[in-house]
C-alpha cells in the first residue's frame, strides 16, 4: 500500500531532469548554509540558546503575549486576537472594509496561506497582490508555494518567461532571470504605488518593545508598508520572543540557516504606525495553543520557518513540496500536518528515512525526526498503519520466535536469487520499484561460523 | 468571552513547569579591525562599502560613484549635491523616480555588513524606493556582531521604524539565480568616514 506522498512523489520523479535539478539546487543551498555556519565558531551555542529562549517563551507564553500586546498598544498599534483562521480572515476583511481598501499588497506570509486569506478576500471583491517575486509568480499561475522560503523552487525559467509574456507583456522567448526580475520590478512598482493597504507576516514579535520584525531580501515588505497608510500584520502566537537581546540570537541564525546569507538584506522593525496611518497586529492561535499544552509536541512551536530542514531532507529534495498533503512540506510540515489533523495528513509520515539530518541543521534544535518516529508508533491508533507492513511485522515476529523455522527459511533464502523476475518484482513487493534487491549469499554467516569457515584475523 | 481570553485560557500556565530563560552571553565573532571586516563582508553581500579618506570631499566622492544621477534626495545639510529635500514632501508616492538617496546610518555591523538606520527621514519610503542608496557611516561606529548591535539599539532611543540594511535589494526566486534589484535600491554604497 503506497501512501499519498509516495504516489505524488512518483509523479515528481517521472521528470528525471527536473528531479535532479531540484535535488542538487537545494543541496547547494544546504552547502551554502554549512559554509556560513563554519565561519561562526559559536554556532552550536547559538542554536542551544535559540532552543532555550523559545522553550522558555512558549512555556510562559501568556505572560509574553500580554507584555507584547500592552507594549504594542502603547506604541499606537491596534491589536486583534483571532482564535482561528476564520476569525483572522474576518478581522482582516473588517479592517480593509472600514478603510474602503480596493487593492492590498502583501509580502510573504505562511500564516495567511494557512488561513486561506487570499481567496476569502478576493471573493469579497478585494484585489490581492502578492509582492514577493516567487509568490507573485505562483499567484499568477494559480498555484501555491512548494517551499516556505523559496516558494517557486519547482518552476523553470521558461515557464516564468511564458507567464510574464502573457501577464506583464515581456519580450517573447526571453527567460533570462535578470530580465524577468526587472520586468516584475517595474510591474510590481506600479502595484505598490496604487495599493491602499499593505500586509506583512512577522518573523518575530518583541514582547518588551511591542515591535514586529520582518526579514526580506527583496524589500517588498517595506515598499508596501512605507507607501500605504494602512499596515496589517498577521502573526502567530509562537512568534513572540522576549527582547532585543533574544532577537540578536535568532537574527544571526535565520538567514544563515535559510539561504546561507550572513543576514537578509532588510531586517525591518515596525514599532509605530506611519505618519497619519494605522498599524494593526492580528495575533492568531489557529491550533497553536493546543500544541503549546501538549508536552513533547510543544517543541514544534520553536520553529522560525527557515526551511533548512527541507533543504537537507533527502526525501523532500527528491519528491518536491507538492508531494505532501499539508501546505508546509518537509520535516517540519510532516509534524505540523500531524498536529493539525492526524487522519488527514498521516500519509506524509512515510516521507522520512529517519536519517536525522534535519535535526542537525534546525537552528531551534527541534527533534523533527524523533517526533516523526513517535507519530509512526501511533499510526495504528488512527487506523492508518499499512496493512502489508503490519502483516510483514507479524510474520517476522512469528519467525523470530521460532529459531528452527528461522534457520530453515534462512537456508532457503538463496533460492530467491534464482526465481524468475516477475515473481520477485511485482505489485506485491513495493521495495522492488526502481531498485534491485541485493543477492542473498549462498551460505549464511551463522552456518559459516559453525563450520569454522570464519577465520580470526591474527595480523 | 473574547478571543483573547479564549486563547489565554487554552494556554497552560503552571509556573513550576516554566523552563528558565537562559542568560544570553555569547563569545561571539570579533574582528581585530572591524572597519576592514565590514568592507570585506560588504563586498560579499553586494554592498560595496567605500572609505572616505581624511580631507576628501564627500560630495565629490558620491558624484564620482553616480556621475549621471540628477534626482538626488537628501535631508543632510552637508550633502550639497542633493537636488531636493525629501522631508518637504507630504506624500511618499512623490519619491518614486528618485535616482539617488543619501542618508545617514547609525551603526555598522562587521559580521554581516548590516547598517542600522532608525528612521531619520520623514518618509521611510525613501530608503526603499530610490534606485540607488548611499548610507554614510561613522567609522567609529562599527561593532563586531549582532549581539553588540542590538545592545546598542536597545539602549539608544525610541524609534517608530528602524531597519538594518545590508547591500542592495535582491532575489533568487527564478531558478535560484541571484538577481540584484528586486523591489528596493539596485545599488547600496556605504561610505565610511571619520564623522566624529
Ligand atoms: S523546523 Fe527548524 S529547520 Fe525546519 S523550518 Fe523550522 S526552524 Fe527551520
Amino acid at each position: 500500500m503506497s501512501t499519498k506522498h509516495a504516489k505524488a512523489a512518483q509523479r515528481f520523479i517521472s521528470n528525471r531532469e527536473q528531479e535532479q535539478w531540484h535535488n542538487e539546487t537545494l543541496w547547494f543551498v544546504r552547502q551554502k548554509r554549512d559554509n556560513m555556519t563554519m565561519r561562526i565558531p559559536e554556532w552550536e551555542k547559538l542554536r542551544d540558546l535559540a532552543a532555550k529562549i523559545k522553550t522558555h517563551t512558549i512555556d510562559d507564553l501568556i505572560h509574553y503575549l500580554e507584555t507584547f500586546s500592552e507594549a504594542a498598544e502603547s506604541n499606537g498599534a491596534i491589536v486583534h486576537w483571532a482564535k482561528d483562521a476564520q476569525e483572522h480572515n474576518e478581522i482582516v476583511y473588517g479592517i480593509l472594509k472600514q478603510h474602503q481598501v480596493k487593492k492590498l499588497v502583501k509580502s510573504k506570509s505562511m500564516l495567511t496561506e494557512e488561513c486561506l486569506l487570499n481567496p476569502y478576500l478576493i471573493e469579497r471583491g478585494i484585489e490581492v497582490v502578492e509582492s514577493d517575486l516567487g509568490e507573485r509568480i505562483l499567484q499568477l499561475m494559480g498555484e501555491h508555494p512548494s517551499h516556505i522560503v523559496m516558494p517557486a523552487i519547482h518552476k523553470k525559467r521558461e515557464e516564468v518567461g511564458k507567464l510574464f509574456e502573457e501577464k506583464m507583456d515581456s519580450e517573447k522567448g526571453n527567460s533570462d532571470p535578470t530580465y524577468l526580475t526587472h520586468t516584475a520590478r517595474k510591474y510590481l512598482r506600479n502595484e505598490f504605488l496604487t495599493a491602499d493597504a499593505a500586509m506583512t507576516g512577522a518573523n518575530f514579535g518583541i514582547a518588551q518593545t511591542g515591535e514586529v520584525v520582518v526579514c526580506t531580501n527583496e524589500g517588498n515588505a517595506d515598499m508596501g508598508t512605507s507607501l500605504s497608510k494602512l499596515h496589517i500584520v498577521s502573526m502567530g502566537i509562537e512568534k513572540i520572543i522576549p527582547d532585543l537581546a533574544s532577537l540578536s540570537v535568532f537574527v544571526r541564525l535565520l538567514a544563515r540557516s535559510a539561504t546561507g546569507q550572513p543576514s537578509t538584506t532588510y531586517t525591518s522593525h515596525y514599532r509605530r504606525p506611519i505618519e497619519g496611518g494605522e498599524m494593526h497586529i492580528v495575533i492568531v492561535d489557529n491550533g497553536r495553543s493546543s500544541i503549546q499544552n501538549t508536552t513533547g509536541r510543544d517543541q514544534i512551536l520553536r520553529c522560525i520557518r527557515c526551511g533548512a530542514c527541507m533543504n537537507t531532507c533527502p526525501v523532500y529534495r527528491r519528491s518536491g513540496g507538492y508531494s505532501y498533503t499539508y501546505f508546509i512540506p518537509g520535516p517540519i510540515g510532516i509534524n505540523l500536518g500531524m498536529l493539525k489533523s492526524p487522519k488527514q495528513h498521516s500519509d506524509n509520515l512515510s516521507a522520512c528515512s529517519l536519517c536525522f539530518s534535519c535535526n542537525n541543521v534546525c537552528p531551534a534544535k527541534i527533534d523533527l525526526a524523533g517526533q516523526i518516529y513517535r507519530w509512526r508508533q501511533q499510526l495504528d491508533s488512527f487506523h492508518k498503519a499499512s496493512t502489508s507492513k503490519k502483516l510483514i511485522s507479524q510474520g517476522m515476529t512469528f519467525i523470530f520466535n521460532r529459531p528452527d523455522l528461522y534457520r530453515v527459511l534462512l537456508k532457503m533464502a538463496p533460492l530467491i536469487n534464482r526465481l524468475p523476475r516477475f515473481l520477485v518484482y511485482n505489485r506485491l513487493n513495493a521495495w522492488g520499484y526502481g531498485r534491485e534487491l541485493p543477492r542473498f549469499a549462498n551460505e549464511s554467516f551463522n552456518s559459516m561460523w559453525r563450520k569454522g569457515k570464519i577465520q580470526k584475523d591474527n595480523q | 468571552m473574547s478571543s483573547k481570553q479564549d486563547i489565554i485560557k487554552n494556554l497552560h500556565r503552571s509556573s513550576k513547569l516554566i523552563f528558565p530563560m537562559p542568560e544570553i552571553t555569547v563569545e561571539a565573532v570579533k574582528f581585530d579591525d572591524p572597519v576592514a571586516g565590514f568592507l570585506e563582508i560588504s563586498r560579499f553581500v553586494g554592498g560595496d562599502a567605500v572609505v572616505l579618506n581624511e580631507g576628501d570631499d564627500i560630495n565629490a566622492l558620491i558624484r564620482s560613484l553616480y556621475p549621471d544621477a540628477e534626482k538626488i534626495a537628501s535631508n543632510l545639510p552637508e550633502i550639497t549635491i542633493a537636488s531636493f529635500n525629501p522631508d518637504e514632501t507630504d506624500d511618499p508616492h512623490n519619491l518614486n523616480g528618485v535616482e539617488l538617496a543619501i542618508v545617514k546610518g547609525e551603526l555598522g555591523v562587521a559580521e554581516n555588513g548590516c547598517v542600522w538606520i532608525p528612521q531619520n527621514v520623514r518618509q521611510k519610503a525613501l530608503y526603499f524606493i530610490s534606485e540607488n542608496l548611499v548610507i554614510i557611516l561613522d567609522k567609529n561606529k562599527i561593532v563586531n556582531n549582532m549581539h553588540e548591535a542590538y545592545e546598542y539599539v536597545a539602549g539608544n532611543g525610541d524609534y517608530g521604524f528602524g531597519v538594518f540594511i545590508s547591500g542592495p535589494s535582491k532575489t533568487a526566486d527564478i531558478e535560484q539565480a541571484l538577481v540584484i534589484g528586486a523591489h528596493g535600491a539596485k545599488s547600496v554604497r556605504v561610505i565610511i568616514g571619520n564623522l566624529s
